[in-house]
C-alpha cells in the first residue's frame, strides 16, 4: 500500500507535467494553423518538431510510469503467494 | 460497611442493539475499494490517455506542416478591377478577386497612393472599412484595425495582416494580379 500511495503522489506529478505538455502542444497547432494560413510555410514544421519533442517526453514519463506498475503488481503477487 | 469497587462484581455486559455505525459503513462493505488504489488506478489511466493525447496531437501539427510544404502557390489571374480616376483621394471602392466570392477593398490614402485588400477581416470574417481618416481598416464586428498602408493589424483581436492584392497600373486602369498572404 505504501508503495501504491508513492505511485499516486508519481501519478499526480506525471498527470501534471504530461498535461501542462499536451496544452503547450494545443497552443503549438493552433500556431502552425494560424502560420499556414499566413502563408509562412517553415513555422509549422518547427511546430512539429517542437510537438514531437514534447510527446517524446510524455512517452517517457508514461513508460516509467508503467514500468513502476508492472512492480507494485509484482510485490503484491509475491505478497499474495 | 464501606464500598470497595474491587470487590463488587462485574457488571454484566449490556445486551441492546448494536452502537450506531458511521453512515459510509454499508458503502463500504458493498464497495470494498480502497480510495488510494482508485486514485491510483484512474491516475496511470489517465496519463495514458494524456498521453494518446499528445501523440495525436504531434499527428496533427505534423499533418499542417506537410500540407504547408506540399501545398503549391496558387496561381491568380488578371482582372482590371476599376480606373484609378475613379477613386479620390481618402476614398474606396469595393471589388472582388480572385474570385466572385472574395469581397477586396481599393483605396487610394492621402498621398495619392493605391492600396488593395482582401475585405474579409483575418479575426472571424467580417467586412473591414476604410477609415481615411484615422489612416486604417477597421472591422466593426471586434474592432479590429489594420493600417491602410501595409495592411498590418493596428489593434484589436485579429493577428494576422489583411491579404494584400497586388495591383498594376496601365494608364487609367487598375489591374489585380495576385494576392499576397
Amino acid at each position: 500500500m505504501r508503495d501504491r500511495h508513492q505511485g499516486t503522489i508519481l501519478f499526480t506529478a506525471f498527470l501534471w507535467l504530461i498535461g501542462i505538455s499536451v496544452v503547450i502542444q494545443l497552443w503549438l497547432l493552433a500556431a502552425a494553423l494560424d502560420a499556414l494560413l499566413a502563408g509562412h510555410r517553415e513555422v509549422p514544421v518547427s511546430a512539429a518538431i517542437a510537438s514531437l519533442v514534447l510527446f517524446l517526453v510524455n512517452g517517457g514519463l508514461l513508460i516509467f510510469v508503467l514500468s513502476f506498475d508492472r512492480r507494485i503488481r509484482r510485490a503484491d503477487d509475491a505478497k499474495r503467494k | 460497611m464501606s464500598i470497595d469497587a474491587k470487590s463488587e462484581p462485574a457488571a454484566e455486559p449490556v445486551v441492546g442493539p448494536e452502537p450506531a455505525r458511521c453512515p459510509f459503513h454499508r458503502w463500504a462493505e458493498d464497495f470494498p475499494i480502497e480510495w488510494e488504489a482508485d486514485h491510483y488506478v484512474t491516475r496511470r489511466e489517465l496519463t495514458k490517455f494524456l498521453t494518446l493525447g499528445s501523440g495525436l496531437l504531434v499527428g496533427t501539427t505534423a499533418a499542417v506542416a506537410v500540407v504547408g510544404l506540399v501545398a503549391k502557390p496558387r496561381s491568380f489571374p488578371e482582372r482590371k478591377v476599376a480606373s484609378a480616376s475613379a477613386v479620390a483621394p481618402g476614398g474606396s471602392l469595393l471589388f472582388r478577386y480572385p474570385t466572385d466570392e472574395d469581397p477586396c477593398i481599393l483605396l487610394r490614402d492621402a498621398e495619392g497612393e493605391l492600396h488593395a485588400y482582401s475585405q474579409v477581416c483575418t479575426h472571424l470574417s467580417c467586412a473591414v472599412v476604410h477609415r481615411p481618416d484615422d489612416q486604417v481598416l477597421f472591422c466593426p464586428c471586434h474592432h479590429g484595425f489594420f493600417s491602410d498602408r501595409e495592411g498590418t493589424v493596428v489593434a484589436g483581436p485579429p493577428t494576422r495582416r489583411l491579404p494584400r492584392i497586388t495591383l498594376e497600373l496601365r494608364g487609367d486602369d487598375v489591374f489585380a494580379k495576385g494576392v499576397e498572404v
